[in-house]
């Protein structure tokens, strides 16, 4: 059998294209000719590589699906909780951040001064917390639904479009708000972000309770405990 | 973002337009990766894989040094969860919850998958880099007919009778027109006998 013919057969064999006869015929080749035994462990090499890799070659150039809208959320998610809020990572990039502990001893004086007058004014501050939900979970929630009579001390505030509730999570908290809380419902998560000692802000997620009403009581003592 | 590199800073720094920039970008071949036809997923499970290899972008990103190799990164990963998944599929098909089987059938696993597969599922993004460059020398080796031909097979996992079917040519022809491509693809991939070497050892 020339060189040709025997690549061709051995290729159906790895294929999986043979008949028993291509392999019966393949067995008595690779049993008469050593050499032709090793040409088709070579050929089974390269066909496994190749099977596996070109497909990743292949992904390599996609452009196509684009990323699907309704995943877009989730994602975000993900990035906030490895980097936190975006409020603290903006300040992570304050430009000369390294020597900001030495501007403060050098304007000691009027940095005390104008500390107190911030403290007076954020004492005076409304520090506000805020609640945000899909009007349509309100909607389905019927009489177990969170109402702004539950939450007094906080601001509800209901979305109708991801994109707007999108941009009302991703905003860092004002200076006045104190705390911000959205219920995840593709993830069954409560997510939190505040304000902690020294401005800090921190983002925390839990488990959302089960059931409407079991939610509904969780964030009324979520907001009570931010409130205290 | 202006630039990759304005872009990989900007996430390093945990941007969300920037994450959401290359989400953008990666998702297209992270979901093709998370398809590979050893994974045999469907474009739902495929969705989720590429999800999760996107997320999993997010703690690796200080050791990137360019935009690019985020590309790569997601591919192996994305690659290695979805054949991990088709195991576990399988897994749970044969074990049918009895768990005193559980070594015999982590040990036939082993048996019962192709090379192929342990070696798509052990690649790192490096190996990749250096995969990608041979293998596109490989292949513009080769007339572009011969080369979708080979794709064709290899990727698509297209029979001899499809084969025959789409490019117009007798049954009897495919085989010799693919032992004849791969014959020249070999020689490229001799070429690099490290890595041959590595790709070796992974699939005996």
């Amino acid at each position: 059998m020339d060189a040709e013919s025997f690549t061709n057969l051995a290729l159906r064999v790895i294929s999986g294209e043979a008949t028993d006869a291509d392999r019966r015929a393949l067995e008595a080749e690779c049993a008469s000719a050593p050499a032709h035994r090793d040409e088709f462990e070579q050929l089974k090499l390269t066909h496994d590589a190749l099977r596996a890799t070109a497909p990743m070659s292949e992904a390599a150039r996609a452009t196509t699906p684009e990323l699907p809208a309704h995943r877009v959320n989730e994602l975000r998610t993900a990035v906030r909780q490895h980097f936190g809020p975006a409020a603290s990572r903006t300040k992570n990039t304050v430009p000369f951040a390294d020597w900001l502990p030495a501007f403060r001893w050098i304007f000691a004086g009027s940095g005390a001064g104008a500390i107190a007058f911030a403290v007076v004014i954020f004492c005076f501050a409304n520090r506000t917390i805020e609640v945000g939900l899909y009007g349509t979970d309100l909607a389905r929630g019927g009489d177990q639904a969170l109402t702004a009579d539950d939450i007094s001390s906080a601001q509800l505030i209901t979305f109708n479009q991801d994109a707007s509730f999108d941009q009302w999570q991703s905003r860092p908290l004002a200076w006045s708000e104190h705390a911000k809380i959205w219920i995840d419902n593709e993830h069954d998560l409560l997510h939190i972000v505040r304000r902690v000692s020294h401005g800090h802000i921190v983002m925390e997620s839990h488990p959302l309770a089960p059931t409407n009403e079991a939610q509904r009581e969780q964030i009324k003592k979520l907001v009570e405990s931010l409130k205290n | 973002m202006s630039t990759d590199r304005d872009l990989l800073l900007a996430l390093k720094r945990g941007d969300d337009a920037a994450w959401q920039e290359a989400f953008q970008r990666l998702y297209p071949p992270a979901f093709a990766a998370a398809r590979h036809p050893l994974a045999s997923l469907t474009p739902t499970e495929a969705e989720d894989i590429a999800i999760e290899a996107l997320t999993l972008l997010l703690p690796k990103i200080k050791q990137v040094a360019e935009f690019d190799e985020l590309r790569l990164l997601v591919i192996t990963i994305a690659s290695r969860k979805a054949i991990s998944e088709k195991r576990r599929q399988l897994a749970d098909k044969r074990g049918g919850g009895d768990l005193t089987s559980l070594d015999a059938l982590q040990d036939d696993e082993t048996i019962r998958f192709e090379p192929a597969e342990q070696l798509a599922s052990h690649l790192n993004h490096t190996d990749l880099r250096e995969l990608l460059n041979l293998l596109d020398l490989a292949f513009s080796g080769l007339e572009p007919r011969q080369a979708e031909l080979v794709r064709d097979f290899l990727v698509h996992h297209l029979s001899y009778k499809e084969l025959a079917q789409k490019y117009r040519m007798p049954i009897g022809s495919v085989g010799v027109s693919l032992a004849r491509s791969l014959d020249k693809i070999r020689t490229h991939l001799r070429a690099m006998p490290k890595l041959w070497k590595e790709l070796a050892a992974y699939l005996r």
